[in-house]
Parts: structure tokens; C-alpha cells; sequence
């Protein structure tokens, strides 16, 4: 029942002892991830705490960090340009832009020397952000601004900000917002860093001008977890399924009516107002919403009528409205979705609800809707953003729904059709492969969020990937799909190595949305005639949620597959049923020069 | 070997974990490779951690070797 409470801590404070602990505990032959810490005092506690909480994202590999000289973040950056680790993690501070800003430093604070102090830094950060540029491309960098105070340097008493202050921050903020805009880098948040890590409780100057550490152990641990989510970021949640009364709205519809519930400032209801806007704009980048709620369909559907509602009804699908267990509902959303419990998030006002459906679907994550309580409400708000936001969104994303929605209706016609080959042979698909599409976003995004159709459940970093198209022979293809009930957008990456004419199958996904179409065959089908090759190895590995690969590969061969295997260009074309598709190719000749 | 010892060895273990067991009573900056000025530092945080009690950065050089940091340990411990 703990994670059905309200509440939203930070998250546990990892002790020396602990990360040090965890550091050992990763696996020694662990496929290496290798990341650079760059910054300018003695990096001690912040790596230890860097290293600890990128290996419990990574269980399965061995993080090393390795660290530049005493200093010298700019220089440490510069010479990264000749490496490809598989992150760098930049941990700016006030004494990397102007030595005079460092405590251990003998350089003047007077006021004569304030703008140079501006000048000086300006210059590093500049330095900084062409070092950024040469660093190989495909390698995620996490940056944090300064988090320690300056040193009183300047000539205002502490209350009051001097100019060149303001100058200094003004400088320090462009240059991140030009940095953001480059898509490997993720920069901290520093107001979120505050939260955690108080700013006054930051800076150990004993520590400092002993060691070269300037943080305290609470600090390096909150700033390395921050800089470790920007590095690592944990898959967003892909839907969201809500109660309605007293949750998407202040009132029970059933006692009310739809005209009496309400999300307004002047019912003091706004904290549902905020609740559907928040939904709205989740449901705008991708994330699903379903309706999950006891109650008369008739009401609910009147109140989906109203103008007023933040919430567009087409941004909500589906709505399961009646008096029957919830669990029962969230699961023919998840049905409808395609998606495991453990990709959602579920909010209800009632504990009693939330419990049910938790004991039916473990794994889905339960929030309470803390109804007149605004702190806790400000909180879940802010939860529900950090579970489902995105780094970027994609094309695909804002298609999901409207996706779904022509799913559900292919399905309700193909369960209506004559014949499964009568409606496929009418369904006016086409499916087009692109060959040259492998460093689009979309494709790793994929490859790394799709279980149930994925041939061995591998995640690759953005290095890993890199490393797999630099491969002699390497083949990426990516899939779209559309047919006359709408596009799917990107649903398929399959990619490996040609081995004389053996093509070697690494990583295979294809969203659930794509099922049942066949698109899977005919993806086969263009391989194998595309490439020539003879036969196909996958690298397959039963996983516990790929049983719709395996389904399909046992009707392929007759069993299923328990390992790697190797389907011969005979067997599969004596297995694979008629193909309906209009097949495109796109950018071959690119792909292959 | 007393409770504080056996403490202040879980501590040796996770700071130099290469360490073997025997050497750690007998273990100082002298002896052990690993024992640099990073790693004095991170003992001296997991020794707080581990005892509960705030040690200063000037007597890190002091605390030197295991005999040095049990008896200061069991001075600290029997005045608090």
C-alpha cells in the first residue's frame, strides 16, 4: 500500500556507505558504459554519488566515470572530442567561468575587477559551448549551472545584485538556452535542484579549501541523482487512466448532474480545472487518457458535452462509464491500448479504488487525488508531469490516439468481416520502409520503449546505437504504416548486419498498435528480397513480456524459438500467409551509397 | 575483535574493498596502495555515517591507519 500514499518525497538520500555499495555491486563483466565528468574542483563525493545512481539505472552494465584534471572543465571538455564515452556529465560552477570566483583562489574581488570578471567568463562559456560542439555526435551530455553561491566579490552588500551580477547571470542563461537547443543536451533544473537540495545547506567551505570539494555530501548526492536523470532519463509513462467525479471534476455527477459538477476558480474547484489542463496537455504530446468510473453513462456522457471542459473530449479515449469493478475497466483500457499495467498511471480520489485496482494490476502506478488538499494536489500535478513528460515529441506521438481510436474501429470491422483475408485484401494498406532513417530520434525511441513485439528486450544508449550503424554491413530499416482507416506513423525498426548472405537480426520492435496487419511477414518478406540473403539469424531471448514475437516466430517454425535461430528464406516463404500491402521503399540507394 | 572494531572493519570493507579481511586490523595510509587523500576522505564519511558522529577535516591526517581511527572512535564514543 505505500506507493498508494500521498506522498511525494524526494527521493531517498543515498549515503556514501550505500552508493559505495552499489558502486561494488555492479556486475564485473557488465557490458561498460563510460561516462565523463567534467568539472573544475575535485570531483570526490559528486562522483561517487554520480557513479551510484547511474549504475541502479543501469543494472546490467558497469558505469565508469572518468575525470578530467584539477581546474580545468573547459580543457577536460576539449579533449573528450577524441573519445566516444558513452555520456559526459558537465558539472559547471561559478569558479570555472573566472578563477577570482573560486574560494581557494588569491585573485582580487575588488570592485576595479567585477567586469572583467564578466569578460572572463563569457569568454569560458563560449569556449565551453564550442568544446560541447566537437563532442561526437550520438553522445548524451547532462549539464548543470552553477549551484554554489558566488563569492562576495562584488561590490553590492548581499541583499542587494550588483550589475555585473545580473550581467553574469543573464550570460550564463544564454548560453544554456543555446546549449538546450542542441538535442543531446539535457540541462539541469535548477529550481527543481533546489527543492531538493536547500541552497543554503550547499556549500562546505571547510571542505572546499581542504579537499577541493566545495559541496556537502547532500548536495553532491541530489545534484549527482539530477545529473544522472538528465543522462539516464526513465521511460516516460505512456497513459494515464482517471476517475471522474471528485477527480477529473469537484462532485458526484450522479447527485448533481452534469451541469452541477465543476473545475472553477469561483467553486473553489480549480484544482480539477488544473487537473484537466494538465491532462489536455499531456494528451497533446502523446500520453493516452482513459476514463475509468462508476457511474450513469448518460450523466457522464452530458457532462462530456459541456463547452467548458479543459479536457477535449476527443483527447479521451476510451471511457469506461459503469458500476462494475474498476479493475475490470483498466483493463479493457489497457486492451484498447495495447500497453501493460506498468506503463500507466492511475488516478482516483478513493483509496478504496485505487487498492482494487492494484491488487488486480501490479505494477500500475496508483496516485490519490488529494481533493481539498492544494499542497498535496500541487505535488501530484507536478508527479504526473515528471512520470509522462517528454525530452521532445515526435510526429508519432501526437498520432498515438487518433491511432488507437482507427485501431479499435480496424478491429471492429475485421471482427465484422466475412473473412480475416477478405478484410486485409480490403484494407488498402501500405506499408514503406526507410532505409536511411536509423539516426532519426523516432526509430531509437522505439527501439527502446517497445516489449511486447521486441526480439530481446535490449535498450541501447545512444552510444551503443551508434556503435551498431557504424558496424560493416549494418542495416537499419525503419517502418510506417497506413491504411483507409488513417497512418500509423513509425511502428517498426528492425536492424542488424549482412554476413555474406546471412542477415543477422540484432534488435526487432514493432509497436502493439501495428498487430494483426501483417506487417511483421511483410517486413520479412522485403528483407529477404532486398538483401538476397539466404537465411536470417535473430538474436532472439525470450523475455517476459515478448510472447507476441514469440507467436509469431512459433508460426513461423512450428515451436517456439528459445534462443537464437536461424529461419531459412524457404521455410519462411512456404509459412508466410498472402500479403495484402502496397510496399514503398525509400532512400536504399542512400542507405547503401 | 570488539563491536566498535568489527564496525570500523565494515567500514574498511567498503572503502577498500581489494583489502583482504586480515589486513585490515592491521591496515594504514602506509601499507594500503588504495589509502590516497580521495580515499581518506570517503573513509572518514563512512566512518560518520557508520558511527553517527561528525569527524573534522583536520584530523584526517591523524587518523591514519585502523589502530588510529578505533581508539579515536573509542575515545569519541565513551565521552558522548
Amino acid at each position: 500500500m505505500s506507493d498508494l500514499r500521498f506522498e511525494y518525497k524526494v527521493k531517498d538520500i543515498v549515503t556514501i556507505t550505500e552508493a559505495l555499495k552499489v558502486i561494488q555491486s555492479a556486475p564485473r563483466d557488465g557490458r561498460p558504459f563510460s561516462v565523463t565528468l567534467a568539472c573544475g574542483f575535485t570531483p570526490l563525493h559528486l562522483q561517487t554519488f554520480l557513479t551510484a545512481h547511474l549504475q541502479r539505472a543501469l543494472t546490467d552494465r558497469k558505469v565508469t566515470i572518468s575525470t578530467g584534471l584539477y581546474g580545468s572543465l573547459a580543457g577536460t571538455l576539449e579533449r573528450i572530442a577524441g573519445s566516444a564515452p558513452d555520456g559526459v556529465v558537465i558539472a559547471l560552477e561559478w569558479a570555472d567561468l573566472d578563477p577570482r570566483l573560486d574560494f581557494r583562489s588569491a585573485g582580487g574581488w575588488g570592485w576595479n575587477v567585477a567586469t572583467h570578471i564578466v569578460s572572463t567568463a563569457r569568454a569560458v562559456l563560449d569556449r565551453v559551448s564550442a568544446a560541447i560542439a566537437l563532442i561526437p555526435s550520438g553522445t548524451r551530455i547532462a549539464l548543470s549551472l552553477p549551484t554554489l553561491p558566488l563569492p562576495p566579490a562584488f561590490h553590492t552588500p548581499g541583499w542587494e545584485a550588483s550589475a555585473n551580477e545580473l550581467v553574469l547571470e543573464a550570460d550564463l542563461l544564454r548560453f544554456a538556452a543555446n546549449i538546450a537547443q542542441d538535442g543531446r543536451v539535457t540541462v539541469g533544473n535548477r529550481l527543481r535542484l533546489s527543492e531538493e537540495s536547500p541552497e543554503a545547506s550547499r556549500f562546505d567551505l571547510k571542505c572546499d579549501l581542504y579537499t577541493g570539494l566545495p559541496y556537502t555530501t547532500r548536495h553532491a548526492d541530489r545534484l549527482a541523482s539530477q545529473l544522472a536523470l538528465a543522462l539516464v532519463p526513465p521511460t516516460p509513462k505512456k497513459g494515464i487512466i482517471s476517475d471522474l467525479d471528485d477527480t477529473l471534476w469537484c462532485g458526484i455527477a450522479g447527485e448533481v448532474g452534469s451541469d452541477g459538477v465543476c473545475w472553477d476558480l469561483t467553486s473553489r474547484a480549480h484544482l480539477h480545472g488544473l487537473y484537466q489542463k494538465l491532462l489536455s496537455s499531456l494528451a497533446e504530446h502523446g500520453t493516452l487518457v482513459g476514463i475509468a468510473s462508476k457511474n450513469d453513462p448518460a450523466t457522464v456522457t452530458r457532462a462530456f458535452d459541456r463547452k467548458d471542459l479543459l479536457l477535449r473530449p476527443d483527447q479521451v479515449f476510451p471511457i469506461e462509464v459503469h458500476w462494475n469493478a474498476k479493475s475490470g475497466s483498466v483493463s479493457r483500457i489497457l486492451d484498447t491500448w495495447n500497453i501493460a499495467a506498468d506503463s500507466v498511471v492511475f488516478v482516483d480520489d478513493s483509496p478504496m479504488e485505487l487498492a482494487e485496482v492494484a491488487a488486480v494490476h501490479p505494477g500500475i502506478e496508483c496516485i490519490l487525488f488529494p481533493k481539498n488538499d492544494h499542497a498535496a494536489g500541487l505535488a501530484m500535478l507536478r508527479r504526473l508531469r515528471d512520470l509522462c513528460g517528454k525530452e521532445r515529441v515526435s510526429t508519432d506521438d501526437t498520432l498515438r490516439l487518433k491511432s488507437i481510436r482507427e485501431r479499435a474501429a480496424f478491429h471492429e470491422q475485421s471482427a465484422g468481416a466475412a473473412t480475416p483475408e477478405g478484410f486485409l485484401a480490403r484494407a488498402e494498406a501500405e506499408v514503406t520502409f526507410d532505409f536511411a532513417s536509423a539516426t532519426e530520434p523516432r526509430v531509437l525511441e522505439l527501439v527502446n520503449k517497445t516489449n511486447q513485439f521486441n526480439l530481446n528486450g535490449r535498450r541501447y544508449t545512444e552510444s551503443d546505437w551508434r556503435s551498431l550503424l557504424a558496424r560493416q554491413g549494418a542495416i537499419v530499416v525503419s517502418v510506417s504504416y497506413e491504411d483507409k482507416f488513417g497512418p500509423l506513423g513509425t511502428i517498426a525498426v528492425i536492424g542488424g548486419v549482412m554476413q555474406g548472405d546471412l542477415f543477422a537480426v540484432e534488435t526487432w520492435v514493432m509497436s502493439c498498435r501495428a498487430f494483426a496487419r501483417r506487417i511483421e511477414h511483410q517486413t520479412l518478406k522485403v528483407l529477404f528480397e532486398g538483401t538476397g540473403a539466404s537465411a536470417v539469424d535473430f538474436d532472439f531471448t525470450p523475455t517476459a513480456k515478448n510472447s507476441p514475437l514469440q507467436e509469431f516466430f512459433a508460426a513461423l517454425l512450428g515451436e517456439k524459438p528459445l534462443a537464437a535461430f536461424q529461419l531459412r528464406r524457404v521455410q519462411f516463404d512456404q509459412n508466410c500467409p498472402p500479403l495484402y500491402h502496397a510496399v514503398r521503399e525509400m532512400r536504399r540507394a542512400e542507405a547503401h551509397g | 575483535m570488539d563491536e566498535t572494531k568489527k564496525r570500523l572493519a565494515a567500514c574498511f570493507r567498503v572503502v577498500f574493498p581489494d583489502l583482504p579481511e586480515a589486513e585490515i586490523p592491521s591496515a594504514s595510509q602506509e601499507t594500503v596502495a588504495a589509502w590516497d587523500s580521495v580515499a581518506a576522505i570517503t573513509l572518514l564519511n563512512v566512518v560518520e555515517e557508520e558511527f553517527g558522529v561528525e569527524l573534522d577535516l583536520d584530523e584526517l591526517a591523524e587518523l591514519n591507519s585502523f589502530p588510529k581511527v578505533s581508539n579515536y572512535l573509542q575515545e569519541r564514543l565513551q565521552v558522548g
